[in-house]
């Protein structure tokens, strides 16, 4: 037997080495097996049609899928909107107001059921008959409001035709976000007969990839494979990911370290929480790269002034302020989850361009408070009393005080906080922290319920700085009317600019999230994506 | 032979009892170093109890150390190595001196006991005097309001006025309480503490008033006022100063649990519960910030407890009646204490 070159035999190993590799992640992990996380606390729902927070939203991200949805991918690149149950992206009039999709057809609900297209309708009529908390979004389509109020039987302006499977959707008035609001998992489709109720405990058929099969609030949940994944809904839509294990088991342990140690002993393969403040550097010490990585959810923290009474009414006592704010600092509060940011947009935002107007200089802040000179110096300070809020408020406090302000700390409940700051009867609402989570990663997220004069309500106002300029708020309003694209960002980008020369708030920076999962999953396999999380569908065993 | 005063005895019985007078000597030296607070603070420290010192750096021994470092850990006790600038480190994130709030937080522990059991004590006693006094439908009414309070637990109740007072405050009549006030922790502990206080007294009360010296101040023509403040009362008053003492010593415990929870002393006021809870977060990289204010109340309240009881050995050795503020039950007549 003759024996190979020498050189033959590297050129082989080289070969083998390089198709390997180029079978990616998929090739060194394993297919199936069961996946265990935990969650600090039960999501608000598990339906669907009510869930209105991120845990919920990447606990349902993979079950319940509307006719668009986000990519499955990490950074920017999951913000970008793609179709799901919809064959393709919707098609939008000249009018900018009629939005037409078709149902990809052979999809079926993990029951066995067809999905058709009139499920749209009732999806989004269920919406308002739970009171859902989604439902303004949906307000906008013709013949909404006349449904929620009882005075029509259906919602006028959805059209479905489910032998064809198109869906013609009728605004009022044209919506920028609107594409991102079909992406929602309020509007995930769910049967027709679904219950008018929280289906939280015992949770409807699903369209995803996997389906939640028990439910118990308080303990957890767990997922098995979605039957008709594999006989119909995959094939359908092969752009979607199918999920590596095949089965999910979510249990809820309330304490930080414990949920820690349970991944350190491999106990539990993943934590949907932020690893604990005083755990954060010890685990990102020792796991960062292998186990641990330091997630960009899309965030702003700020504070904000009231731009329509003294002192903040004086463009000079907030951009003082903005100065006086030391990033460092706050980093510090934060425990190094915070990254740095100094305007409107943060990173992860179309539009998003970095600057700052106002880099820290005490000297700078003291000379503008002297030339401001506000003959009303009592301000009342509001934060909540959840932990680092508490401390930011803290130091917020001490640096207007240093300025030249008698500031007054109000700490009050985290769980009524936007309640009590949103209600224009509560006294004394002159500056104060806040944390914003958009809904979307749309810039219109940011500008229209923040900042544009017609946000400004008597309750439930988001608009904490009351900030009413016309000239800046028409531009919002006919930015919101548009679809994102570069002309419009161009359009964000520099609206972020013009926003923070008025100084309506004191921007301090994006916090955090982090991915810690056991020594038993592939880390770089795991998607997080900025909307809704981690994804369930990325998680695979070594 | 010349008759001692009750009074005297007592000082007597408790002048004998040593452990007592230690730890009233205990206690006295935690009440002087809590008001040295703003010698301390001006004079040493160079800083107050909510200045932040957060990017800040301090000299230890030629070398410029960060008063909190980049991953937010804070400095550990420095003792005199900065001339007593952080001599027990830095509380959290924020780098305050953490005593400095230490002995700002101290006082207002010891005044929210202290003045929470005043107001329990008063009202007890006024409530106590009633029912027991007048009976009849007057006892009746204070008892059953008192048994309405006292069917709930203690601590379930002042969670639940602290959660609904923190938020929007107290409004009575002419009486407006902002939420963050020190005053609203001091209210509720003094509210759920009063139907414990004011039962034994109803029931010393009821028995009192059966004795010959009230029936001769009756006889004499004394009216009812002057019968409970003239008579009863100041054979009371022993009863009651034990009680009070006792009393401090539940009031700063559930005030420490109430502001733990977040719903006790509020920011920007401090208290040593409000410290333990800040501190709890940091427990694994930083545990002297819970464990020295826990110490603090664990002295204070042993010391308390222990001159309360040599208080009570002293003034009413005779004592049939205790305070279980804990159990809510008065111990038996009969039973010896």
């Amino acid at each position: 037997m003759r024996k190979l070159p020498a050189t033959f035999a590297v050129l082989g190993l080289v070969v083998i080495a390089l198709s390997i590799s180029s079978c990616g992640g998929d090739a060194s992990g394993k297919e199936g097996g069961t996946l265990t996380g935990s969650y600090a606390s039960f999501p608000d729902y598990l339906d669907p049609g009510l869930s209105y927070s991120q845990e919920g939203w990447l606990a349902m991200y993979n079950t319940y899928l509307p006719l668009l949805t986000y990519k499955h991918a990490d950074g920017a690149e999951g913000a970008e909107i793609v179709p799901a149950l919809a064959e393709s992206l919707p098609e939008i009039s000249a009018d900018k107001k009629t939005y037409t999709l078709t149902l990809r057809k052979g999809l079926k609900y993990s029951d066995g059921a067809p999905v058709e297209a009139s499920d749209f309708a009732a999806t989004v009529e269920r919406l308002f008959e739970i009171e859902s908390p989604g439902s303004p979004f949906y307000e906008g389509i013709v013949g909404a409001e006349e449904f929620a109020a009882g005075k029509a039987n259906d919602i006028a302006g959805i059209e479905t035709d489910d032998k064809t499977g198109k869906i013609t959707i009728e605004l009022t008035s044209p919506r920028g976000t609107f594409t991102n609001e079909l992406a929602m998992l309020f509007v995930a489709l769910l049967p027709p007969d679904t219950p008018a109720r929280n289906l939280s405990t015992d949770p409807p058929p699903a369209t995803g990839p996997y389906e939640i099969v028990e439910s118990e609030p308080g303990r957890g949940w767990s997922y098995a494979r979605n039957p008709q994944w594999a006989k119909s809904n995959g094939e359908a839509m092969p752009d979607l990911p199918d999920g590596h294990v095949d089965k999910i088991e979510i249990s809820i342990v309330r304490n930080g370290a414990t949920q820690v140690n349970e991944i350190e002993r491999d106990k539990t393969d993943w934590m949907q929480t932020i690893v604990p403040a005083d755990l954060f550097n010890k685990v990102k010490d020792k796991y960062e790269g292998a186990q641990f990585r330091v997630e960009r959810p899309i965030n702003l923290y700020f504070f904000w002034m009231n731009t329509q009474q003294p002192p903040f009414d004086d463009l000079k006592a907030r951009q003082a302020v903005n100065y006086a704010i030391d990033s460092e600092a706050l980093e510090r509060i934060y425990a190094g989850s915070l990254s740095a940011a100094h305007q409107i947009l943060p990173e992860g935002v179309p539009g998003h361009e970095a600057f700052d107007l106002y880099p820290h200089d005490m000297a700078k802040a003291k000379a503008l408070f002297a030339e401001a000179d506000p003959a009303d110096r009592d301000i009342t300070v509001w934060t909540n009393n959840e932990s680092p809020s508490d401390d930011a408020g803290a130091y917020f406090n001490d640096v207007l005080g240093k300025l030249g302000f008698n500031a007054k700390l109000k700490t009050i409940n985290a769980d009524n906080y936007y309640t009590v700051i949103g209600n224009a009867e509560t006294p004394d609402l002159d500056t104060g922290f806040t944390a914003w989570i958009p809904d979307y990663p749309n810039p219109n997220g940011f500008f229209q319920p923040l900042l544009s004069g017609e946000s400004i309500a008597p309750i439930y106002n988001s608009n904490f700085a009351k900030m009413d300029d016309p000239k800046l708020n028409a531009k919002v309003a006919k930015l919101s009317e548009e679809q994102l694209g570069p002309e419009q960002e161009d359009e964000y980008r520099a609206l972020d600019r013009e926003y923070m020369e008025q100084a309506p708030w004191a921007p301090f920076g994006t916090n955090t999230l982090s991915t810690f999962v056991s020594s038993a999953i592939d880390l770089d396999e795991v998607i997080f994506n900025p909307t809704m999380g981690q994804d369930l569908t990325s998680f695979q065993l070594k | 032979m010349e008759g001692r005063s009750p009074w005297y005895l007592a000082y007597r019985r408790l002048r004998r009892n040593r452990v007592a007078l230690a730890f009233g000597a205990l206690f006295v030296a935690i009440v002087v170093f809590v008001l040295a607070a703003p010698l301390w603070a001006d004079h040493v420290a160079h800083t107050g109890p909510n200045a932040t010192h957060t990017t800040e750096k301090v000299e230890v021994d030629g070398e410029a150390r960060e008063v909190v470092n980049l991953e937010g850990r804070p400095i550990e006790p420095l003792f005199f190595g900065a001339g007593g600038e952080f001599f027990l480190g830095a509380d959290g994130r924020l780098g305050r001196d953490e005593m400095v709030r230490l002995m700002y937080g101290g006082r207002v522990s010891i005044f929210v006991g202290i003045v929470s059991t005043l107001i329990a004590t008063l009202l007890a006693t006024a409530l106590g005097l009633l029912a027991g006094y007048y009976r009849g439908w007057a006892d009746a009414a204070i008892s059953r309001t008192l048994d309405v309070i006292w069917a709930f637990p203690v601590i379930l109740l002042a969670i639940a006025l602290g959660l609904s007072l923190a938020i929007g405050g107290l409004q009575v009549g002419p009486l407006s309480l902002s939420g963050s006030s020190i005053w609203v922790p001091i209210l509720i502990i003094a509210f759920v503490y009063t139907p414990y206080m004011a039962r034994p007294i109803r029931g010393a009360v009821l028995s009192l008033r059966e004795r010959e010296f009230v029936e001769a101040a009756v006889a004499q023509g004394a009216g009812p006022l002057r019968v409970m403040f003239g008579e009863l009362l100041p054979n009371l008053l022993s009863t009651l100063i034990v009680f009070f003492t006792l009393g401090v010593a539940n009031s700063m415990l559930l005030e420490s649990t109430l502001s733990f929870l977040g719903v006790g002393v509020q920011a920007p006021n401090t208290s040593w519960g409000t410290m333990i809870g800040g501190g709890f977060e940091l427990i694994s990289t930083a545990p002297l910030l819970t464990v020295i204010p826990g110490t603090m109340i664990l002295l204070t309240v042993l010391a308390i407890n222990v001159l309360g009881d040599g208080l009570r050995d002293a003034l009413d050795p005779k004592s049939k009646l205790r305070l279980e503020a804990h159990s809510g039950i008065a111990e038996p007549e009969g039973t010896a204490v």
